[in-house]
């Protein structure tokens, strides 16, 4: 153990993280950052709470620091909301980048490398679900389980009235809409797992 | 049939489920300017925020592959669909290893023919503001409204090429055009956290609580906003940020269509004003 926590300890350091990131649709650009922090000022989730700091992942993820970033719960705090995207002076593509390290994350999960700390995976899973068996979303659906899997049955039951006045208004159904060339769908899913 | 304003639409998830009153409104004024929209046979999913970049990308190039066999480009209303069917669309422009991925993901020989329109470009670039103010029926005079254009809509502008993302103007030239008062407003770039709503759901209300606070001092009588996840989060999540923090806000938030179809003179039943969670009732007694 190092007796400054804030050390980095370079014998843990992988330094082929960053070659890992760059080769995933999306993090084609990470090695470009040059550290200016512009991404930090733009960013509404920092505004909030400090901790998710873009500038500082992608920092750490350039120095192989695979593991802190990939088991962070800062890396699933992104709201996609390319404000930094479109201000970034070396066109890093931010939003994407985080779309890219999230990717690796769930892979490392897989592959027992790691623990993620977020709901967020979980609840996309449900709504991604939906997709592979109907083509589109099913609300009512990807809600229900996604809150279950999150929240459990008392999670669940604390949208109840939130369900009723959607039923309410006519603006959850009770079938899913199905595309009919499912088989293609699920084509592209394989496709895309067996890479 | 005017083939120049001809498009296959893509109506998106949310548009068939909980922003019903969007593909409402948006059939009914589309019909009244003239624009021609046949539903995209077959569309499937986009995406949305929830899959990752090659799936999305893929999902989403599968519905530009329908278009190009019907030799139609793309109307997508959601600015969520807008962004994703955009990109995938930019992807395979650019070739190279991304669009092999891409078209053998789907089984399609797509080759980046079709553009991808957002409703609010297709209204106020195609159409035209001359032609909405022609059309307007009833003057929205004496209404303030605050423009909310959020991230998608406008950003970033290499997907979105429609809007200045620092200086966007589509909303507030609608609101103008129909009669009504555009108010100035500072958060009208900003995200309202909706991706955020099920995992982090403090931060997602902070967010909007703060939109919605400045709309509200600035004495507004309704949100004019172009994409359902903002409109779910300034609407159906207001009387949660209400009660969360002790505060009244009780702000009306229109989808640009409805607040058009109510100048045109389209009748509430066809606008879903009805399906909106905050009244509206206030706006259409006016
Ligand atoms: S704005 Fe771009 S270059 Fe500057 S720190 Fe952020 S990612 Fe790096
Ligand atoms: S896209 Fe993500 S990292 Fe970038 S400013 Fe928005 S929330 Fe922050």
């Amino acid at each position: 153990m190092l007796e400054n926590p804030d050390v980095i300890d370079a014998s843990n350091l992988d330094p082929t993280f960053k070659y890992d990131i760059s080769t995933q649709l999306g993090g084609e650009n990470i090695k470009r950052c040059f550290q200016c922090g512009t991404c930090v000022a733009s960013c509404p989730i920092w505004t909030i709470d400090e901790g998710f700091n873009p500038r500082k992942i992608i920092r750490m993820a350039l120095l192989g620091m695979k593991e802190e970033v990939l088991s962070s719960e800062f890396i699933w705090f992104c709201s996609r909301c390319y404000a930094c995207y479109e201000q970034c002076p070396q066109d890093v593509r931010i939003t994407e980048l985080m779309g890219a390290i999230a990717s690796i994350a769930e892979r490392e999960e897989k592959d027992g490398n790691i623990k993620i700390r977020s709901t967020k995976p979980i609840l996309d899973k449900a709504f991604v679900n939906s997709i592979r068996k109907y083509g589109r979303n099913f609300e009512t659906e990807t809600i229900i389980s996604g809150v279950l899997a999150t929240k459990g049955i008392k999670g669940l039951l604390s949208y109840v009235s939130d369900g009723f006045a959607m039923l309410r208004k006519r603006k959850l159904g009770f079938r899913p809409e199905k595309v009919k060339e499912l088989g293609q769908i699920g084509g592209i899913f394989e496709a895309l797992e067996e890479k | 049939m005017n083939l120049a304003y001809t498009f296959a639409y893509y109506p998106g998830c949310y548009l068939h489920a909980s922003a019903g009153e969007y593909d409402m409104s948006t059939m009914a004024v589309c019909e009244l300017l003239g624009i021609q929209l046949i539903e995209l046979d077959d569309w499937n999913c986009c995406g949305a925020l929830e899959a990752s970049n090659p799936l999305t990308l893929s999902l989403s190039a599968r519905n530009l592959a329908l278009a190009e066999k019907e030799g139609l480009d793309i109307l997508a209303p959601c600015s969520i669909c807008f962004n994703n069917l955009s990109r995938a669309n930019n992807a395979v422009r650019g070739g190279g290893r991304t669009k092999t991925i891409i078209n053998k993901a789907t089984g399609e020989n797509y080759q980046g023919e079709v553009e991808v329109r957002h409703l609010l470009d297709v209204i106020v670039n195609d159409i035209g503001l001359d032609n909405i103010s022609n059309a307007v029926k009833v003057p929205l005079e004496g209404l303030r409204s605050v423009p909310y254009y959020g991230c998608l809509t406008i950003r970033p502008s290499d997907v979105s090429k429609f809007e200045d993302p620092e200086i966007p103007r589509s909303l507030d030239d609608i609101i103008e055009a129909l009669g009504a008062d555009c108010l100035q407003f500072k958060h009208k770039k900003d995200c309202c956290g909706g991706n955020l709503l099920l995992s982090s759901e403090d931060f997602s209300l902070q967010i909007t609580k703060e939109i919605l606070s400045e709309a509200k001092e600035l004495g507004a009588d309704c949100v004019t906003v172009a994409c359902p996840l903002c409109h779910a989060m300034l609407d159906y999540q207001q009387s949660k940020i209400e009660s969360k923090y002790d505060i009244v806000i009780d702000l009306p938030i229109l989808y640009f269509t409805q607040l058009m179809g109510l100048a045109l003179g389209l009748r509430e039943k066809e606008l879903g004003l009805n399906k909106n969670f905050v009244s509206t009732v206030k706006l259409r007694r006016r």
